[in-house]
C-alpha cells in the first residue's frame, strides 16, 4: 500500500470529518472565481461606458478577496488539522516514519485542494452568470447574458489557489515535525484553565474604544487633534485603537464580568446558570481572537455596504436635487427651443409636462463679502425673481413659496457645506450696483445646477431694477415624462446643442450615477455577502467543534438529572452570547464609522444603513438558530 | 425497615430480532433503607447493565422497578430527569467531574440545579467537604487534583442532595490502594453514621469487603448472596474470595 493510497482512503473513509474543510474550500473558490469572471466578463465590459473605472474597482476588490480567502482557508485548515492531531500521533506511535506521515498529510491536503478547485470552478462558472445578470440590472442595463467561460478567469483562479493549497499542504507536512507526540495526543483535552484578568486591561479596552470613537467623530475640518496627528495617520490610529480595544474587550472585560457574575452566589448557584456561565468563562479566552476578527469584519462589511447602498439610494435624490427640471439650456437665438420641441414631439415615449422660459440675470459677485472660506473669490450667480421662483416651485410639485420685498434675497445653494460655503444669511451683496441682503438660504434649487450655478432669488421690484442695466438671459426648462429612461431623446437633443447653451439633463446625471453607484453597491454587497457568510460559518464551525469536545460534559449533566429542556436553555444562552458579542461590537463600530463618513459626504445614509444592518442581523439570527440546533444535537446524541 | 428499591423480573435484551443478546434475565432485587450492597461478578455478567437500568440511564426490556415508592419504568424523559436529580446519587469510575467548575462548584451543582437558596447550599457543601476531607481543595479545578481527590469530590457531589439511593459504579477502579481505602472508609462511615443507602458495583473483592451484603451476578442472573453480619472485614473478604473461586473465575 503506497502512501498515496492511504491518503486517498483516509479521505474517503472520513468524509464527514473532511466535509467541513472541503466545503469551505469550495465556497472560497466559487466566490473568488465568480468575482474574477466578472472582472473579465465581456458583456459588462461592452455595456459600460466607464470600463476603466470598473476594472480598477474590481482589481482593488479582488485583492481584498484574496487576502480574505487566504485567511479563511488557513483558518478552516487549522480547525481541520487540530481534529486530526490524535490520528497523526497514533500513526507515529505505530512506527510510521515522520517523513512518511508528513508526505501523507501533504498528499491528502493537495488532493482535496485540487478536487475542490475543479468543483469550485465548475460551480463558479454557473454562479458567475447569475451575478453578471444581477450586476447589469443594478447598473441599469438590459443585456442578454451569454454563457461563456473566461479562460483568463480560470487561469487566474488556478494560480491563486494552487499557491494557497501548496502553502496549506506544506503546513500539513510540517505538522508532525512541529509538535511532540505527547502534545499531539493531548490536542483535544486542552485544559485552558481559568483565564486571568486584570482591571487595568479591562479598563484599557474601554479607554481604547472610547478614544477611537471620539477621534472618529471629531469634525475633521476643525479638529485640533486631527491636525496634530495628521489627516493620514489619524484614521490608522482609529483603526488600531478600535481593533485592539475590541480584542481586549472580548478577552478581558467580558471575562471580568463573567467572573463577577460567578461571584454572585444567588444568581450563579441558580439552576442552569452555573453551567452556562462557567462554560462561557472556560471558552472565552480561546474565542476572543476569533470574535475580534469577526467583529472587525462585520464592522467593515456593514460600513462598506451601508455607504455603497447609501450612494445608490441617494442617486435619484441627488439627480433630482441637481436637476429639478428634466432639461435646461440657454437659448441664445430662439432656434433651439423649436428644435427641442419637435424632437420631443417625434419621440413616442416622452411628452412635455411643462416648458418654461425663465428670465434670469447673470451676476458677477465678489464672494469675499459673504465670508467664504474658500475661493473662487469671484463667481457668476444666477438671479431670478420671486414670482419666477414661486411659479417653478409650484410646477415642480413643491408647496414651498417665498415672499420677498425691497432688498431681501434668498440664496439657493445645493452644494452648501457648513463651514466651507459662504455664510449667506445676514450678509449683504452688491449685484451690479444694487445692494441686496440675504434673509434665508435653501439647500435646493428650482433651476438645474449645471446651467445656473448658485441662484439668488430677489424681490420682483429688485429684479426689474437690476434688469434695467443688464441683459436678461432666458433659460429654457423642460419637464418630460419618463425622464430617467430618455436615452435616445437625450442623445439627440444633446448633439444639437452648442457648447454655450449649458445643456443639462436629469437623465445624464441619473445614468452616470447609476453606473458608478450600481457597481459600487454590487461590489459592496458581493463582498458583504462573502464576509457575512464566512463570519457566520466561522462561528458555526467553531461552536460545533466545541460541541464535540464538550459532549462529555453534557453526558455527565444528563446522568445527573438535568433534563434536556434545561440543557437546551443553557446552550441557547451560551451561543447567544457568542453571536451577540461580535454583532453588537460590529454594529456599534460601523455606526460610528458611518457617522464619520456621513460628516464628510453628507449623504442620506441612515435608511440604507439601517436596511443593511437589519439584513445582516437577520442572517446572523438564522445562523444562531442553526448553531443551537446542531450543537444540541451533537451534545445529546 | 423501609424498602428503597424493588426490582421485579428485570430483563434486558440487546440487539434486534435474530441477533439477540440477553444481558439480564429475570433479576429480582430488594434493597432496604440503610443497606450497603455490593454487586459482583465477572466481566460481561451484566453488573453495569443492571446499575445503568437502576440509574434510569438505560431502559429495560421488561420488568418492574420501584424506587422509593415510585415506578420508574413508566416515567417519561422529564420525570426521569427530576427523579435522578432528587432521588439518586452517582459515583462513576471515571469521576465525571466538570472541568469547567471548581471542586466546590462541582459538589454544589445538583443543589444549584434544584434551585436551593445559596445559604443552604453553602452549609451543606461545607459539612460534606469535612466528611470527605477535601476542604483544602475546594477552590481548585479538577485537573489540578489527584485521582483520589477527584473521586471523593464525585462522592461528595453524589450525596450532597441526600439521595434515597447512592449508586457507585467501580468507584475505586482508577484509584491506588491508599486512595481507594480512604474513599471506601468514607462511604462506609456515611452508611453507618448517616444511614445512607448505597449500591456499589465492583469486581474488586477488597472494595466489596466494605459492604454489608453482596450479590453475585453471573450470566444475567443473581447467582449467590452473602451477608457480612458480625464478621470482621477480613473474614468477610476471605468469604468473598471463596465465593468468587467457586465461580471458577480468577477475580
Amino acid at each position: 500500500m503506497t502512501l498515496f493510497t492511504i491518503a486517498r482512503k483516509n479521505i474517503r473513509k472520513n468524509f464527514t470529518n473532511y466535509f467541513l474543510y472541503f466545503s469551505s474550500m469550495i465556497f472560497s473558490i466559487v466566490i473568488y472565481f465568480t468575482f474574477v469572471s466578472l472582472k473579465y466578463d465581456q458583456t459588462i465590459d461592452a455595456a459600460s461606458e466607464t470600463s476603466t473605472k470598473i476594472s480598477s474597482a474590481f482589481n482593488a476588490a479582488s485583492i481584498v478577496l484574496i487576502i480574505f480567502v487566504a485567511i479563511f482557508i488557513w483558518y478552516s485548515n487549522s480547525f481541520f488539522t487540530r481534529k486530526r492531531k490524535k490520528e497523526v500521533a497514533l500513526y507515529s506511535l505505530l512506527g510510521v516514519r515522520k517523513k512518511q506521515i508528513g508526505r501523507m498529510l501533504f498528499y491528502e491536503n493537495f488532493l482535496m485542494g485540487i478536487i475542490a478547485l475543479v468543483i469550485g470552478i465548475l460551480l463558479g462558472s454557473v454562479v458567475s452568470k447569475l451575478f453578471v445578470a444581477i450586476l447589469m440590472k443594478l447598473m441599469g442595463y438590459e443585456v442578454l447574458v451569454q454563457f461563456s467561460i473566461s479562460t483568463d478567469a480560470i487561469i487566474n483562479t488556478v494560480i491563486v489557489f494552487l499557491l494557497i493549497i501548496a502553502v496549506t499542504s506544506f503546513h500539513g507536512y510540517r505538522l508532525i515535525y512541529r509538535f511532540k507526540l505527547i502534545e499531539l495526543f493531548q490536542a483535544d483535552q486542552e485544559s485552558e484553565g481559568e483565564p486571568k484578568t486584570s482591571i487595568i486591561t479591562a479598563l484599557l479596552s474601554v479607554l481604547l474604544l472610547g478614544f477611537g470613537y471620539w477621534l472618529a467623530l471629531q469634525d475633521i475640518l476643525y479638529s485640533k487633534v486631527w491636525q496634530m496627528i495628521g489627516i493620514l495617520v489619524a484614521p490608522l490610529l482609529i483603526i488600531i485603537a478600535v481593533i485592539l480595544g475590541t480584542y481586549l474587550l472580548f478577552s478581558t472585560l467580558t471575562i471580568f464580568f463573567l467572573k463577577r457574575a460567578r461571584k454572585n452566589k444567588k444568581r450563579f448557584w441558580n439552576g442552569i446558570n452555573i453551567i452556562s456561565i462557567s462554560q462561557l468563562l472556560y471558552r472565552m479566552k480561546g474565542n476572543a481572537f476569533t470574535l475580534t476578527i469577526i467583529a472587525v469584519l462585520s464592522a467593515t462589511t456593514l460600513t462598506a455596504v451601508g455607504t455603497s447602498y447609501g450612494f445608490y439610494y441617494n442617486n435619484k435624490i441627488n439627480a433630482e436635487l441637481t436637476n429639478p427640471n428634466s432639461m435646461m439650456f440657454v437659448d441664445q437665438d430662439g432656434e433651439l427651443t423649436s428644435q427641442v420641441d419637435s424632437l420631443i414631439e417625434q419621440d413616442p415615449d416622452h411628452d412635455v409636462v411643462y416648458h418654461e422660459s425663465i428670465p434670469t440675470i447673470p451676476a458677477r459677485v465678489d464672494t469675499t463679502a459673504l465670508n467664504s472660506r474658500m475661493g473662487p473669490v469671484e463667481a457668476i450667480y444666477t438671479v431670478i425673481s420671486n414670482k419666477t421662483y414661486n411659479r417653478l416651485s409650484e410646477l415642480q410639485g413643491d408647496t414651498d413659496t417665498i415672499a420677498l420685498s425691497d432688498e431681501q434675497a434668498v440664496a439657493l445653494d445645493i452644494s452648501y457645506f457648513e463651514g466651507l460655503s459662504p455664510e449667506y444669511v445676514g450678509s449683504t451683496l452688491d449685484v451690479n450696483g444694487n445692494e441686496i441682503s440675504f434673509t434665508d438660504m435653501k439647500e435646493s434649487n428650482v433651476l438645474n445646477a449645471g446651467t445656473s450655478n448658485i441662484t439668488i432669488v430677489v424681490s420682483d421690484e429688485m429684479f426689474d431694477k437690476v434688469a434695467e442695466d443688464t441683459d436678461v438671459v432666458t433659460m429654457e426648462a423642460y419637464e418630460i415624462t419618463g425622464e430617467s429612461k430618455a436615452k435616445t431623446l437625450d442623445e439627440s437633443i444633446r448633439s444639437s446643442m452648442p457648447e454655450e447653451a449649458d445643456f443639462t439633463s436629469f437623465y445624464q446625471v441619473y445614468t452616470l450615477g447609476m453606473e458608478s453607484n450600481g457597481l459600487l453597491i454590487f461590489i459592496g454587497c458581493f463582498l458583504g455577502l462573502v464576509f457575512l457568510s464566512a463570519t457566520g460559518s466561522i462561528i458555526y464551525f467553531k461552536q460545533l467543534t466545541e460541541a464535540t469536545a464538550d459532549r462529555g460534559r453534557y453526558t455527565i449533566l444528563q446522568k445527573m438529572g438535568v433534563d434536556k429542556k434545561d440543557i437546551k436553555k443553557s446552550i441557547r444562552k451560551q451561543i447567544f452570547f457568542i453571536f451577540a458579542l461580535p454583532l453588537v461590537a460590529g454594529v456599534a463600530h460601523s455606526v460610528v464609522a458611518l457617522m464619520a463618513i456621513n460628516n464628510i459626504l453628507q449623504l442620506n445614509i441612515w435608511i440604507p444603513a439601517f436596511i443593511s444592518m437589519t439584513i445582516y442581523i437577520l442572517i446572523y439570527v438564522i445562523y444562531y438558530f442553526m448553531t443551537v440546533r446542531n450543537y444540541y444535537k451533537i451534545v445529546t446524541k | 425497615m423501609k424498602t428503597i428499591l424493588h426490582a421485579k423480573n428485570v430483563q434486558k435484551i440487546y440487539g434486534s430480532k435474530g441477533n439477540e443478546h440477553t444481558a439480564l434475565e429475570e433479576v429480582n432485587l430488594e434493597i432496604k433503607e440503610g443497606e450497603f450492597i455490593g454487586i459482583m461478578g465477572p466481566s460481561g455478567a451484566g453488573k453495569s447493565t443492571l446499575l445503568n437500568i437502576l440509574a434510569t440511564i438505560d431502559t429495560l426490556t421488561s420488568g418492574e422497578i420501584i424506587v422509593d415508592g415510585q415506578d420508574i419504568v413508566s416515567m417519561n424523559e422529564a420525570q426521569l430527569s427530576t427523579f435522578r436529580r432528587d432521588k439518586l446519587g452517582f459515583i462513576f469510575q471515571d469521576y465525571n467531574l466538570l472541568d469547567t467548575l471548581t471542586v466546590k462548584e462541582n459538589i454544589l451543582l445538583p443543589l444549584a440545579l434544584a434551585k436551593l437558596p445559596s445559604k443552604e447550599i453553602e452549609e451543606r457543601v461545607e459539612s460534606i467537604a469535612d466528611t470527605f476531607g477535601i476542604r483544602a481543595i475546594l477552590d481548585s479545578y479538577p485537573y489540578h487534583i489527584s485521582g483520589g481527590q477527584k473521586q471523593r469530590t464525585a462522592a461528595s457531589r453524589a450525596i450532597v442532595t441526600n439521595p434515597s439511593l447512592i449508586l457507585a459504579d467501580e468507584p475505586t477502579g482508577a484509584l491506588d490502594s491508599k486512595s481507594a481505602t480512604s474513599l471506601l472508609e468514607s462511604l462506609s462511615k456515611l452508611n453507618e453514621e448517616k444511614g445512607s443507602t448505597i449500591m456499589m458495583v465492583t469486581h474488586d473483592a477488597y472494595a466489596a469487603s466494605f459492604c454489608k451484603q453482596i450479590l453475585f451476578i453471573n450470566d444475567g442472573g443473581i447467582d449467590a448472596e452473602i451477608t457480612k453480619m458480625n464478621q470482621s472485614r477480613k473474614e468477610f473478604y476471605q468469604k468473598i474470595l471463596d465465593v468468587l473461586a467457586s465461580f471458577g473465575g480468577d477475580q
